[in-house]
């Protein structure tokens, strides 16, 4: 049903539907403003990821053949202009530090009350751009290894290293924040 | 817990942030899904065809009592107009074909082969009782019609420059 409504809204943007782009857009802007603030990590960036995202999905609706779900394709356009939004900000790259640094699968930390949304989210948000982005995605977009290496342009053992070191730093500020 | 199950368990709490309104504004113009005005109306253009065709099917509709006053010169006046319009009629219509080669018959070519084929009822008819009328009808006809291209040469402009634009991007 969900589904049908879509393909049709779908249908009607590629026929040059105002209505049906904007309806489309109000179904997904605000999951993928998410998406683009966690990458981005401040407003401005991501509602630039999300604007640039938003006009390339719209222009190149004719190239999407609906194999995959509308959303994931549509994540995956936002994801990438966050990312490219980062790197632009940045003028630096995640560092190629897996010749050092072997992926080792951690023993699983086990939190108890100091878990409140609030807290992850303010945790996640003091993580440097290359950690935060990797556990994002990884934690919250559901992206594997093998999709982010591709995202981010890096291996997947780096990919992997960087989850780690990402969920040690969390760990890191969660447990401040507790102390204090 | 682990920090995935938690995640996992809240994860639409997450989604907190909410986009301005500007962004869509800017979306849709950068789109091209704003409500142009009314001058830039390919619609509005195909709905002034229409009715200029009506129009001159009721010119073309013999009535009584009218003589062919000054028609040699009105025939003249119009030869002059005529041979400018269809050049630059023509010189559009390259153009457009040349834009949309791959695209097959749509509302655009049906309204202009309209236009066209009363345009040549019109001109017959100018031939065998030249009047006022019928050369203004012929007049307006050929502005219609290059109005009609100069929309259609925008529009599709604005299709390719947005295409060339994906192009140029590396990445979606």
């Amino acid at each position: 049903m969900v589904l049908n409504m879509q393909e049709e809204l779908i249908a009607r943007c590629k026929a040059g539907d105002r209505d049906a782009h904007y309806r489309l857009y109000k179904l997904y802007s605000k999951a993928m403003f998410n998406v683009g603030y966690r990458i981005t990590g401040n407003q401005d960036d991501a509602a630039d990821a999300l604007q640039e995202a938003f006009i390339s999905a719209f222009k190149s609706l004719e190239s999407y053949r609906g194999d995959s779900a509308f959303g994931a394709w549509l994540k995956r356009i936002v994801v990438n202009k966050a990312i490219n939004v980062l790197n632009k900000r940045k003028h630096e790259s995640i560092p190629e530090d897996d010749r050092w640094d072997v992926a080792e699968e951690e023993a699983p930390v086990e939190y108890g009350d100091e878990l409140t949304v609030e807290r992850v989210k303010r945790a996640i948000g003091q993580l440097p751009d290359g950690y935060r982005s990797v556990l994002s995605l990884y934690l919250l977009e559901g992206y594997d290894h093998q999709e982010i290496a591709e995202i981010m342009g890096i291996t997947e053992s780096t990919s992997k290293s960087q989850l780690n070191r990402a969920k040690a730093k969390l760990r890191e500020f969660l447990g401040k924040e507790i102390q204090n | 817990m682990k920090i995935e199950d938690f995640v996992r368990q809240n994860r639409s709490a997450f989604d907190d942030q909410e986009p301005s309104d500007k962004i869509w504004k800017n979306v849709e113009a950068s789109v091209g899904l704003q409500r142009g005005g009314w001058w830039n109306s390919l619609t509005l253009w195909r709905a002034a065809a229409v009715i200029f065709m009506v129009l001159s099917v009721y010119l073309l509709i013999p009535k009584g009592g009218e003589k062919p006053a000054n028609s040699d010169i009105a025939l003249k006046e119009f030869t002059d107009v005529e041979a400018f319009y269809v050049e630059q009629i023509s010189q559009k219509v390259e153009m457009i074909d040349e834009f949309q080669k791959s695209e097959g018959l749509n509302g655009f070519t049906q309204d202009f082969q309209q236009l066209e084929a009363m345009y040549l009822v019109l001109k017959e008819e100018m031939h065998t009782r030249p009047s006022q009328k019928v050369k203004d009808a012929l007049v307006l006809n050929l502005l219609v019609r290059i109005d009609l291209l100069n929309q259609q040469l925008h529009s599709l402009e604005k299709g390719y420059k947005a295409q060339e634009k994906d192009k140029k991007s590396t990445s979606i």
